[in-house]
């Protein structure tokens, strides 16, 4: 087994502490900032009613089964039919948002990398500096000798097992593990919430933007033709009267009065 | 005149929670709202925090209701409060959020109780023409055409908006309530039909669709109403206006001459099953007390008399 290193305590005081709240800290302030630098996003009316659209056929794909047959095929008519079907006729005029030609865009791109990736970076790497050439904490699971030169920034000992880390590394594990902190103290949706960026951007492709709209209507159409109408309700009497109706506590002495 | 928490012995926590569930349950018990808000907004002001403007909006509203206007807009210095003079909801909200456009509509509101109808038009007009997406002051407008009794225009309004705004389900509703004035219940299917299909287990669109299915009348929607009737009561084993509904239209198919025996008996069979929940339910209801006997025999030959043998 690996020989067990005993880590002197002024390190937990003075290294493992400390960088939990700067790590904190600085996340809380970027929350802040990020309120600050927020730009309005004003939707036009059309991408609003566009977005309602698509809904409103996505529904009629899941639940049409609970409207009459006849109700289904009149709303898959207005959506698809050949010549005049909502989904198949609107074009939109699509302007796609490349970060060049809309300024707009381009503040925020800056705003996010300046709010999130730069402090990031910034923090990081003064840590590394500061709080170099020792080992801060051990991973509790065992890592292969691929890590070392990653995890033990500044540690040149070869025969260290690679699950002792550096402080470095704890600052990023830091960066992570405290967004359920941040959701707990500043709410739902805020700012210091780095990873959820970070997926953001990844899937910002896949979010309701107006260049998607007519590649949108057209998966809508798609999707729509493929759709079927099961009549949820064909044997709806039988199952009913298969048992008696539950009218357990439907009549109880107690009659709510007044307010509370 | 003794005050809500005196009444009921609640402290101030528990009557703003109470708001708060009225809020988001969307109540209009406006009265209720108008004691308990009232008494919190004049003697625990300073510990709702940021929790009072909210509350603002919300008791105004059910002032406006209430034809509370020394609470909605009327500024009136209060005697239980010793402190400085009241404001009132309306005062307080734009003092403290100048130019913000939900303000203008609580204005806006205000203009329409005092039936000053044109400039309230005139008001929700400049809210549209910063925000063209705003649904709350295109809904106002159409309510002032329905409060003027206009309601065909309303109805030809609220078509437009739900073009725009497809998703909306107070809309959607609202506009199967004109059409089923107007007596258009062909139109009124159209609209419950969108709300069935966004709300699938609400037992209460599938009653009214059945309602309005088995108004229209004719052995199609006779047929169409009862399986909606069933779906309702699958989905709440206690409504009894679909259990009764079921009955209705089960016995009416019946009786129809134009059904053949299959249909006629499984039709049948149907509504002998929805006599037997009702006695069932009025049998509960009663507990077998003796003024109830007599309701319980009252509805026994009622169902029989419309039984067909």
């Amino acid at each position: 087994m690996a020989p067990e290193l005993l880590l002197d305590s002024n390190i937990r005081l003075w290294v493992v502490l400390p960088i939990v709240f700067i790590t904190f800290l600085v996340g809380v302030i970027r929350h802040y900032v990020s309120i600050l630098l927020q730009s309005d996003k004003k939707l036009t009316l059309e991408q609003v009613s566009d977005s309602q659209v698509l809904i409103r056929s996505r529904i009629l794909r899941e639940n049409g089964k609970y409207i009459p047959k006849q109700s289904f095929l009149m709303r898959k008519f207005y959506f698809n039919n050949q010549e005049d079907g909502f989904l198949k006729n609107t074009k939109r005029k699509v302007v796609p948002p490349s970060p060049m030609t809309d300024p707009s865009m381009l503040t925020d791109m800056m705003k996010g990398n300046v709010t999130n990736v730069l402090p990031m970076i910034l923090i990081g790497g003064w840590i590394n500096w500061t709080f170099s050439g020792f080992v801060t904490t051990k991973v509790p699971f065992p890592l292969t000798l691929r890590f070392k030169p990653m995890l033990q920034q500044g540690i040149e000992l070869l025969s260290l097992d690679a699950s002792w880390v550096s402080s470095a590394s704890w600052y990023f594990l830091n960066v992570f593990g405290l967004r359920s902190m941040y959701s707990l103290i500043l709410g739902q949706d805020n700012g210091a919430d780095q990873s959820r960026i970070m997926q953001e951007q990844m899937s910002g492709a896949a979010m309701a933007m107006p260049a998607d709209t007519n590649k949108a209507f057209k998966a809508e159409w798609e999707a729509l033709e493929l759709t079927d109408h099961q009549w949820a309700l064909e044997g709806v009497e039988e199952e009913l009267m298969s048992r008696e109706l539950d009218l357990d506590g439907m009549f109880s002495k107690e009659l709510p009065t007044g307010i509370f | 005149m003794a005050s809500v928490s005196e009444m009921y012995d609640v402290t101030w926590e528990e009557m703003r929670d109470k708001l708060r569930k009225w809020r988001e349950d969307n109540h209009r018990n406006s009265e209720q709202i108008v004691d308990v808000g009232e008494e919190l907004i004049n003697e625990h002001a300073s510990k709702l925090g940021d929790d009072i403007w909210i509350i603002y909006e919300q008791v105004m509203i059910a002032a406006l209701d209430c034809s509370r206007d020394d609470l909605a807009w009327v500024s009136s210095p209060s005697d239980m409060s010793s402190s400085s003079e009241q404001g009132t909801c309306l005062q307080e909200l734009k003092r403290q959020f100048p130019g913000s456009q939900r303000v203008k509509r609580l204005a806006g509101m205000r203009l329409e109780a005092l039936e000053k109808y044109e400039d309230a038009s005139k008001q929700y007009d400049s809210i549209l023409q910063d925000d063209p997406t705003n649904t709350a002051a295109r809904k106002r407008k159409i309510s002032i055409l329905k409060a003027q009794g206009k309601s065909a225009e309303a109805i030809r309004e609220l078509n437009e908006y739900l073009e725009q705004f497809v998703g909306d389900q107070e809309a959607w509703h609202e506009l199967s309530e004109l059409y089923i004035n107007e007596h258009d219940y062909g139109k009124a299917a159209f609209c419950l039909e969108e709300l069935m299909m966004t709300n699938p287990h609400n037992h209460l669109y599938c009653e009214q669709y059945a309602e309005v299915k088995y108004t229209q009348g004719g052995l199609e929607n006779l047929e169409l109403s009862r399986k909606y009737f069933a779906q309702a009561l699958k989905l709440n084993n206690r409504n009894m206006r679909a259990l009764f509904g079921l009955y209705m239209s089960a016995s009416h198919i019946a009786a129809s001459p134009k059904v053949n025996a299959t249909v006629k008996k499984a039709n049948v069979k149907y509504a002998t099953w929805a006599t037997n929940q009702i006695n069932r339910a009025y049998q509960l209801a009663g507990r077998g007390t003796k003024e109830n006997k007599c309701s319980v025999k009252a509805v026994e030959e009622m169902l029989e008399s419309i039984t067909m043998s």
